[in-house]
């Protein structure tokens, strides 16, 4: 066995969050593939998107699996199976929709039901380029996030401003978590959990009560 | 750039017992009081068609259809689930017949597309496995006929 480097990649999963239309779908294109569809072209996520993306961070390389989850409500119960085994989470809001930011904490009572505390979120504020009609200001969002002890960052998929910095700031920090993602690590329960959703219909996906958690039965996989 | 191949992530990745059981049990409770909520049937839809059990993957169609009829305005997801369904089942006229429907609505949807390349992928695959039937089929016809020929030459 010699140093880190020669080991293979590491494997980095992410998960975007924040309510519909706030631009997750279009981060996320623009970061993999550098692209940017046309506003009237781009469509709702169904359910959940997934893409692999590899880069190299601090000398190593990483592959990163990044899951896109949809904003809309509807689907809050898919969305929660996909937490599991998450290292880093975006936490995406429109700077030019207030309801959008005011939407975060709600994000992140979810979030904290399924991750552990050491996970890495970042807030990502996005639409920058809309700045004729912001509604929340980048000291108020970083006041958040530095509360939320979170990492924050600004950005637009339009123009690409600030789209690989937040993907390259939630990978530094989580290489500088080995707890993360080197061996042994242990995750905390995941599932599906009844009667945690604030509409009809709409659960949690939390196993059921002691059949994770601490036993370290569970396949962590 | 470095994205990979085309990718459902629903199709991949299924729900583990207990997770698939929470989704079940809520959908027989609502069942019971005989009213059953949209939201509570495709959520129970959606982690069936994730199964790899088939007769799940059965079951969660069923449902799918069922919404798809009662509720236009989750026709989209229903499309797209219908066509993953299908696909996971092998069914992939069906699967591509559903994800049409879609991407003639969204003809840019990205998810969309992703799920009409793995149904030609598997077409395409499945297909040359067909032909290398077929192919075998013929080489032991004409195999037959040469061995005919020669014992009827020889007579
Ligand atoms: N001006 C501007 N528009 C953006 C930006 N990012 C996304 N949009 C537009 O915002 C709309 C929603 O973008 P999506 O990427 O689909 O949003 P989403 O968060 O993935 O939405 P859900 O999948 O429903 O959760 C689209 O019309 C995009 O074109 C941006 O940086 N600037
Ligand atoms: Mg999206």
């Amino acid at each position: 066995m010699s140093g880190d480097k020669d080991k293979g990649p590491v494997n980095v999963k992410l998960l975007l969050i924040g309510n519909s239309s706030v631009g997750k779908s279009s981060l996320l294109l623009r970061f993999s593939d550098e692209q940017w569809l046309p506003e009237d072209e781009s469509s709702a996520t169904i359910g959940v998107d997934f893409r692999v993306h590899k880069m190299e961070v601090k000398g190593r390389k990483v592959k990163l699996s990044i899951w896109d989850t949809a904003g809309q409500e509807r689907f809050r119960t898919i969305t929660s199976s996909y937490y599991r085994g998450a290292q880093g989470i975006i936490l995406v809001y429109d700077v030019a929709n207030r309801e959008s930011f005011d939407a975060l904490p709600r994000w992140y009572s979810e979030l904290e039901t399924y991750v552990s505390q050491a996970v890495v979120k970042i807030i990502v504020g996005n639409k920058v380029d809309k700045e004729f009609s912001r509604q929340v200001t980048y000291a108020e969002g970083q006041r958040f996030a530095e509360r939320m002890n979170s990492l924050f960052v600004e950005a637009s998929a339009k123009t690409s401003t600030g789209v690989k910095e937040a993907f390259q700031q939630v990978v530094e920090k989580i290489l500088d978590t080995p707890e993360l993602w080197a061996p042994v690590t242990k995750r905390p329960g995941v599932g599906l959990n009844a009667d945690n959703g604030s509409m009809p219909g709409s659960i949690n996906l939390s196993e059921p009560q002691g059949s994770s958690a601490e036993g370290g039965g569970g396949c962590g996989c | 750039m470095t994205t990979e191949l085309p990718y459902a992530a629903d199709a991949e990745v299924s729900l583990s017992y207990d997770e698939l059981e929470v989704l079940r049990l809520q959908y027989q409770k609502e069942l019971s009081q005989s009213h059953v909520t949209i939201q509570t049937k495709f959520n129970y839809a959606w982690g069936l068609v994730k199964s790899p059990v088939r007769e799940h993957q059965v079951e969660g169609v069923r449902l799918l259809q069922e919404i798809y009829r009662a509720e236009p305005t989750r026709r989209r997801e229903c499309l797209y689930y219908l066509a993953l369904g299908y696909y996971k089942m092998g069914n992939y006229e069906e699967a591509r017949r559903f994800n049409s429907l879609l991407m003639e609505k969204e003809p840019s949807n990205l998810q969309a597309q992703s799920l009409a390349h793995l149904i030609d992928e598997r077409v395409t695959k499945e297909g040359y496995i067909g032909m290398a039937l077929a192919g075998g089929a013929a080489a032991i016809g004409a195999i037959l006929l040469t061995s005919l020929i020669r014992r009827a030459a020889r007579k």
